[in-house]
């Protein structure tokens, strides 16, 4: 008898239905709930580590940017050990988490950074890990007053997270009369406010964002840990599409990957492709092809399981973008 | 909805407590709806005089199955719907009625849902063993296990008897780091305070 209790004291209905049956005391009962109680909040707890697992897979998972993934683990590297020389009570380095992401369109900045705060939520460096993406039309007011009161609104947003500031350069366009510039210094004192509970990135093109750190020198020191992205090669773009039709649960036919490879190199030798969004160009491409599938195959009068699965040769085209 | 649970044991004044404590928070007339396990048996609705006549009396487990109803509990400028429901009594040994144990397996699980918990303890017996309402070992199994929860406090009750004083201080040291509030559920001392701890954790 004390064995079959032993063995259903894990499950509360049926130590509800000992209780029923007159078998334990209410006492007995409570305790077993304790212990159930107890047992969920630490499965509870083992369950956040393994999802800061999960986010350094989700980073594995991303093609290429190999540079990247090297300093989102160093920074993880980084924190950790802080946390632990605190424990000791050794002296710490003070945690400048503010980044700057360079990179085209399209290689990955958004997502790592969307990354970067659900792992820093994960080692309890923010509160929340969520990723607010503002622009300059989000931050610039149009009278004077009214920039210092726009950004705070969206730093108070952004508390507990990520303020992702794309396209940053542009804070710094229209020179010395333009209200960007109010706009950087309510950022960099609320930067100083709420350094505990919140990381800004700012995000742009490569050359702009050099030009925009040379305008503000101030800017450099705060924002210490710079991260480059590179643009895709024609092999990362190509693992890219796999992964996207994987995703879609679609399939590329051999020579669909051939032809979808050409219009790639075409692509990278044309005269935009840095403004192209090198993975959203994919992307793009991929999206049109499904499209193109679905007319092609919307007045056959059969249509197979592959039929519905199979991207075509005929159905990836170019893009035309200008 | 959130979920406030009135526990104890028998006969410690859950259900007067209920009442008047709905009373207290501006309701005129109760909906009462009583339900077992699986479904709502019965509603009905009663005066806040005629409740306390029909549903309260000195002998043990008065109350048979869970009897709840929903308040308002103002909240700043605006109210928020609460359920109290009131539950059976709670024995140390077990008890030889199927349906009393029935109704206390119940009880249990309604509290491990909830989100406010008051255990009502009676103040006046707590120094004595003899009656079926005085501190039991019952009450510290289920304080423990409340205090895994966030809104878990201990209501002192019948604090306008004799001998309560004393009784008080013992709850105080036996349930220390738990948040104890004395109240009369009878003449509805205490209130206050048990409405600031309900609204603060809604």
């Amino acid at each position: 008898m004390i064995n079959n209790i032993n063995y259903q004291k894990n499950n509360p209905h049926k130590v509800m239905q000992l209780l029923i049956d007159g078998q334990i005391k209410t006492i007995d009962a409570l305790n077993m709930l304790c212990e159930i109680e107890k047992c969920n909040n630490t499965s509870l707890k083992s369950e956040d580590d393994g999802q800061l697992e999960d986010v350094m897979k989700e980073l594995d998972e991303l093609v290429g940017q190999i540079k990247v993934k090297q300093l989102v683990r160093e920074l993880q590297a980084f924190v950790e050990i802080q946390k632990k020389r605190e424990e000791e009570q050794l002296l710490t380095e003070p945690q400048v988490l503010h980044m700057i992401f360079k990179g085209n369109p399209g290689t990955g900045k958004t997502t790592v950074a969307r990354l970067l705060g659900k792992m820093f939520k994960h080692m309890n460096i923010l509160q929340k890990g969520h990723t607010i993406e503002v622009e300059r039309a989000d931050m610039v007011g149009e009278y004077i007053g009214h920039t210092a009161q726009k950004t705070r609104e969206q730093i108070k947003r952004a508390l507990g997270g990520i303020l992702f500031i794309d396209e940053a350069y542009s804070l710094a366009r229209g020179g010395e009369k333009d209200f960007g510039k109010e706009a950087i210094d309510t950022l960099v004192k609320a930067m100083e406010d709420h350094k505990d509970n919140l990381i800004v990135i700012l995000a742009g093109y490569k050359d702009e964002m050099e030009r925009f750190l040379q305008v503000n020198p101030g800017l450099r020191s705060r924002f210490p840990i710079i991260m480059d992205f590179n643009d895709y090669t024609i092999n990362e773009l190509i693992q890219i599409a796999e992964l996207m039709v994987k995703n879609r649960e679609y399939k590329f036919l051999p020579s669909t990957l051939d032809k979808l490879e050409k219009i790639l190199i075409n692509h990278h030798n044309g005269k935009y492709y840095d403004k192209m969004g090198n993975a959203r160009l994919v992307r793009n491409i991929i999206e049109k092809a499904i499209r193109m599938q679905a007319v092609r195959l919307i007045n056959e009068k059969t249509i197979s399981r592959e039929d519905l699965i199979y991207l075509k040769p005929e159905d990836i085209s170019y893009i035309n973008i200008e | 909805m959130k979920k406030c649970t009135i526990i104890g044991k028998t006969n410690v004044g859950k259900t007067l407590f209920l009442i008047n404590f709905a009373g207290y928070l501006g309701l005129k007339f109760l909906d009462i709806s009583l339900c077992d396990d699986k479904k709502i048996l019965k509603k009905y609705k009663l005066s806040i005089n005629q409740a306390i006549y029909e549903l309260v009396n000195d002998q043990t487990h008065k109350t048979r199955c869970l009897q709840s109803i929903i308040v308002d509990v103002p909240m700043g400028k605006g109210k928020k719907k609460l359920q109290l429901i009131d539950t059976v009594g709670l024995i140390d040994g077990i008890h030889s009625n199927i349906e009393i144990r029935k109704a206390i397996s119940h009880t249990l699980t309604i509290v491990r849902v909830s989100d406010i918990i008051l255990h009502i303890v009676d103040a006046a017996s707590a120094g004595r063993d003899e009656l079926p309402s005085s501190m039991g070992e019952v009450d510290y199994q289920l304080a423990q296990f409340a205090q895994l929860k966030r809104g878990y406090a201990i209501l002192a009750n019948k604090m306008d008897l004799p001998d309560a004083k004393e009784g008080l201080d013992k709850i105080k040291s036996e349930f220390s780091g738990n948040l104890i509030i004395p109240i009369s559920a009878l003449h509805k001392k205490g209130f206050k305070e048990v409405r600031t701890f309900v609204a603060h954790n809604i």
